[in-house]
């Protein structure tokens, strides 16, 4: 509740903000229905509402939004499965990076209708511009794109890669919003945040923002623990085994 | 109910999670066996990674081992000489299969040295259990009452150097033997996470020509060492170990051991060992079928330096 008449003060700035600066360069202003996201022990996904407002400038209403949400970036080793003396067993291994370990993006329509390819690329809209990205330099074009497949279809099952042409829904020619979904697997992180407005072809409007997502509770210090001071993570462990174990066998045998 | 697990860094039912710790801690008390080599492969059914699936296991074998080896310790039924030998080798095993695992981690092959591992295990121990239940059963029919089988021991093995009086029972035996089966079964703790049992129990019976009534306490002691020993090395050197996940496996299996061992004092054992034969060596096929049919995605991905 409280959430949501944020939301509709936030809205009701930008829309202000966006009609009172007509000659302002910039044409979107946008933000999140949150600015963090914190993984809890029971986070099993959640919905990032993102939204905002665009100017109409001399050429006419916006029409083309692109929201594009990033994860950190980070370096992968992707394996491909041979057949050897009859098992399927990893054998090639490609190191690719940095790659962000979540990416969405949503718009209004197609981005390859809205501007040209290198210009998408130029901007990192879209997965094409992340093919660049190959740390083994000895592949050909084949087993790049092959390996940039498999990468990229790992990545959507898992959630941690989506794009959707007609997320992005225009109200009233001038307020828009869009949804992501972050799924349970998302890593932690700062994540960034772009909107970009497109008209004829060019770049009219773009914002940027970031999104700090991290683990919270018990989990965030189990997880800490676990890299910083292992040793002590391990002994803990062992400890609440001795504890349990012990603590159940006396139960019992009282009964 | 979801729970994120932070080091498997995936949202699992916590109430799947407990009842398949129930119901593994109640088939090994019933059956009086451990339940990691059960546990692990479900794990992994479940989607956790391999190595999280083995190192956390080790984990919940603490739990369940200190809480079986109690009553034996109160009985005085551990040999703790033996005991101490048995881990001096197991924990150095332990240490020599991390370190296999961590390489093997590393090169991206360390799911397939877990699969392998339970593939050739399952296959004998369920094979080896089968058939002597089987036997057991068409003794029963025929009404005859079966003989414990005592493979003669390679009695040259005890009488290695480095003699060692063990009271508790009643051996003077070379240390070497003990030594390298704690070693041996150290490894395959590290590896597989499981508590091995199921091999130590048959060497020290058939090799070691320990006294029946010892056998099982002194076995549940070394395992809390070795797999304490497991837990903490897989912490330091491949921060694979949930204690999350572990935490609610224990909770589950060692209350459904706990029943586990009430029913399995009142039923009758050789059709139940026939069941649990059936259902080892059903996860030995299944695990096997994944390694020899074509997976959908050839493709893995981990983050680099993080082999499994």
């Amino acid at each position: 509740m409280k959430q949501s008449f944020r939301h509709w003060v936030t809205l009701a700035l930008l829309v202000f903000a966006a009609s009172s600066s007509a000659v302002h360069a910039n044409t979107i202003v946008a933000d999140l229905s949150k600015d963090h996201i914190s993984i809890k022990s029971n986070f099993a996904g959640e919905k990032l509402l993102l939204f905002g407002a665009v100017d109409t400038t001399q050429e006419g209403p916006i029409e083309d939004i692109v929201v594009v949400l990033r994860g950190p970036g980070e370096n992968f080793t992707l394996r491909k499965k041979q057949k050897k003396v009859g098992i399927w067993v990893n054998g090639a291994a490609y190191n690719l990076g940095p790659l962000p370990g979540f990416y969405a993006i949503s718009s209004t329509r197609n981005v390859a209708e809205m501007a040209p390819q290198d210009e998408l690329i130029k901007l990192g809209i879209g997965t094409d511009g992340l093919e660049m990205n190959f740390l083994s330099p000895t592949l050909n074009a084949a087993e790049r794109r092959e390996a940039m497949a498999g990468f990229l279809r790992l990545k959507q099952a898992r959630a941690l890669y989506a794009q959707e042409q007609n997320g992005v829904k225009l109200i009233g020619g001038r307020l828009f919003r869009a949804e992501i979904n972050l799924p349970s697997g998302m890593p932690v992180g700062t994540y960034v945040t772009e909107f970009f407005a497109f008209q004829n072809g060019r770049l009219v409007g773009y914002q940027t923002g970031e999104l700090p997502v991290d683990i919270v509770g018990a989990g965030s210090l189990l997880h800490k623990a676990a890299y910083e001071m292992p040793l002590a993570y391990g002994v803990f462990g062992v400890v609440m085994a001795c504890f349990m174990g012990w603590g159940v066998a006396i139960l019992f045998r009282r009964r | 109910m979801q729970i994120y697990l932070p080091i498997a860094e995936i949202s699992v039912n916590v109430l799947t999670l407990i009842g398949m710790g129930g119901l593994v801690g109640f088939m090994s008390g019933m059956f009086g066996v451990g339940g990691g080599f059960l546990m692990t492969p479900l794990l992994i059914f479940l989607g956790i990674p391999p190595a999280v699936a083995v190192a956390t296991e080790a984990n919940q074998i603490v739990a369940s081992s200190v809480s079986g080896g109690l009553a034996y310790w109160q009985r005085r039924a551990v040999d703790v000489r033996m005991g101490l030998i048995l881990m001096t080798g197991g924990i150095a095993g332990s240490y020599a299969g991390v370190q296999l695992f961590k390489l093997l981690r590393e090169l991206g092959q360390v799911d397939l040295l877990i699969s392998l591992s339970y593939v050739l295990f399952l296959s004998i121990i369920g094979g080896l259990m089968l058939r002597e239940s089987l036997n057991a059963i068409a003794a029963t029919r025929r009404g005859q009452p079966l003989r414990a089988r005592r493979p003669g021991a390679h009695s040259w093995i005890l009488r290695l150097p480095l003699r060692v009086r063990f009271r508790q029972s009643n051996l003077y035996i070379s240390a070497i033997p003990p030594l390298m089966i704690g070693f041996f079964v150290g490894m395959m703790s590290a590896i597989m996470g499981v508590g091995g049992g199921f091999i130590m129990v048959p060497a020290m019976i058939y090799l070691l020509r320990m006294p029946t009534n010892v056998v099982i306490g002194t076995s549940l002691f070394q395992i809390i060492f070795v797999t304490a020993s497991v837990t903490i090395l897989h912490s330091v050197e491949n921060q694979t170990v949930d204690i999350l996940l572990a935490f609610l496996l224990m909770v589950g299996g060692v209350i459904g051991a706990q029943f586990g061992a009430i029913v399995g004092q009142k039923l009758r054992g050789e059709q139940l060992r026939a069941l649990l034969a059936l259902i080892v060596l059903g996860v030995g096929v299944k695990l096997f079928v994944d390694l020899i049919s074509q997976p959908e995605e050839l493709f893995s991905v981990t983050r680099m330096g993080f082999g499994g």
